[in-house]
């Protein structure tokens, strides 16, 4: 292990990156699968799907779905300029449509993306105070559900739970890059690397704030002095040998 | 099926409102009676409107509006016909068209291809509507970014004091949307009725106006009419008798015309007296 603070950051950073998605409570799909299983379930619906803004904000990915024509809806995209899950998510506002069938065009839309022909349409933006992550789609709901009448408001408050628990998940994936990000910018200019991570820490909205205010303190940490950084390093190694599958730290 | 904010809507929940007691009491008949709403300028901002479906009509003009980084501003303006990209722009067309028939619509649209940046795409719609004189305007869409709280706040001001009434579909989330949550704005959440000229006005605001949005029939792309449910479908209710009004009563100031709301909202109950159904009383 070299002493270097700089050598010994970049170690910490890869070892973020790896550890993120590892440490994440669920994996992304798993917690996408139960949200579109539990929404199907509480809702009442022939069918639920959850499609995914991708990094451009031009297409909706489905991910997953529950329920009829689930095994065709996966790995569907649509682009976000059309369609009742582009206009969902552009403006949104949740829309139900109760005759799909009315409108053939759209009706083919609809088929081609649910992979069957429904009756019903609900979609719901999945939306953080943030941003807007996606959409979820509810199918053939019965109208004598248990939920009733208030269906559209309370699949809004589970819509911003699932919202919540995808943005929190996310927050794993790039607990690496924030650090990563971090290091270009030390690296690139001639500043101080605390004062940069502190930096991205201002400028970074939402959660990726509070990974680059944590690198920060990692930067310090490794800037107090010869017998902290040692034990820094004790603990980097410790947390390697762990992540690495070598069993409990020694 | 029922849109947020809808319960406060429901029978039984909804408190009696209390008009003003005035001498003689506002009537629908005066209020809108014979109007069509002739000549008044009513903005449609939402995906763009299309004008060749035949509950839509003509449409008089409009602008759609898209991110550009290189543009002033970060926003492209083209001005002149465009189509209606999703159907839902053609669906509040529709339904404001259905209650004023002589009412010039407008299409601004701001909703697009990509969604960087729709807020600055959204402010820049607002923007042109109060600048191309527009005189009612309907948003089916809000933001819930707290980023966008000045930007809109400044513009629903100046709307405002330039007699503009901005009629906004509450969102469906629980926290404050901008511009639905401010106080000058017409804010409207889906209501039972299927009277498109049955309309609720609750005492216990965010949230002031109750239209039909459950289960309403709209036109739709390609000629197409659907059913539909969504506050984003109340608000246009609102918007077409609001033209109504402003085309009988020129000058109008958006109190003035909530004051009038008020006084024929299905659930007005009459000056002094228990909660008589006044609404009925006075068709």
């Amino acid at each position: 292990m070299p002493d270097r603070p700089e050598r010994l950051l970049e170690q910490v950073a890869a070892l973020a990156a790896d550890l993120g998605p590892a440490l994440a409570p669920v994996g992304q799909l798993d917690l996408l699968r139960s949200i579109t299983a539990a929404a199907r379930e509480l809702f009442d619906a022939a069918a639920c799907s959850l499609a995914l803004l991708d990094e451009a904000q031009e297409t909706l990915t489905f991910h997953v779905a529950s329920g009829a024509g689930a095994e065709e809806v996966v790995g569907q995209r649509v682009p976000v300029d059309r369609g009742i899950a582009g206009w969902v998510v552009s403006s949104g506002q949740p829309v139900a449509v109760a005759d799909v069938a009315a409108d053939p065009r759209f009706a083919a839309e609809v088929a081609e993306a649910t992979g069957y022909m429904p009756r019903s349409v609900l979609a719901m933006p999945l939306q953080t105070e943030r941003e807007v992550l996606g959409v979820i789609e509810l199918l053939d709901q019965r109208a004598d559900s248990l939920v009733g009448r208030r269906d559209m408001e309370l699949l809004g408050l589970f819509a911003n739970q699932a919202a919540l628990a995808i943005e929190a998940s996310r927050v794993f994936s790039s607990l690496g890059q924030a650090l990563f990000q971090a290091l270009g910018m030390a690296a690139a200019g001639d500043r101080d690397l605390a004062a940069s991570l502190d930096e991205l820490a201002r400028r970074s909205p939402g959660p990726a704030a509070d990974l680059a205010e944590l690198a920060g303190a990692f930067a310090r940490l490794g800037q107090v002095g010869p017998a902290e950084r040692a034990a820094a390093t004790r603990l980097v190694r410790d947390f390697l040998a762990y992540a690495g599958g070598d069993g409990r730290p020694s | 099926m029922k849109p947020a904010w809808s319960w406060q809507f429901e029978a039984g929940r909804l408190a009696p409102a209390t008009p003003l007691p005035l001498p003689s009491p506002i009537t629908a008949e005066w209020a809108w009676g014979g109007s069509r709403g002739a000549g008044v300028r009513v903005a449609v901002v939402d995906s763009g409107i299309d004008a060749a479906h035949p509950a839509v009509g003509e449409v008089a003009g409009g602008v759609a509006l898209h991110y550009d980084p290189e543009a002033p501003g970060q926003v492209r303006a083209v001005e002149g016909p465009h189509e209606d990209l999703f159907g839902h722009g053609t669906a509040c067309a529709g339904i404001i068209r259905s209650l004023a028939p002589e009412a010039e619509l407008y299409s601004v649209r701001v909703l697009g291809a990509r969604l960087t940046g729709k807020g600055m795409v959204f402010a820049a719609g607002l923007r042109w509507a109060i600048d191309h004189g527009m005189q009612v305007v309907n948003l089916s869409l809000s933001t819930g970014k707290r980023d966008y709280f000045a930007v809109f706040h400044e513009l629903v001001d100046e709307a405002y004091f330039a007699n503009v009434m901005l009629v906004c579909a509450v969102n469906n989330v629980s926290g404050p949307t901008y511009p639905s949550q401010y106080a000058s704005v017409f804010s409207v959440a889906a209501n039972e009725a299927t009277d498109p000229e049955r309309f609720d006005y609750n005492p216990a605001p965010p949230v002031e106006f109750g239209a039909p949005g459950i289960d309403v029939e709209v036109p739709w792309l390609g000629g197409a009419t659907i059913r539909a449910t969504g506050n984003s479908f109340a608000a246009p209710h609102i918007a077409g008798l609001v033209a109504r009004i402003v085309a009988k009563h020129p000058g109008l100031t958006p109190f003035q015309v909530k004051t009038i709301l008020l006084s024929l909202a299905s659930n007005a109950a009459a000056p002094g007296g228990p909660d008589g159904d006044r609404h009925l009383l006075l068709r």
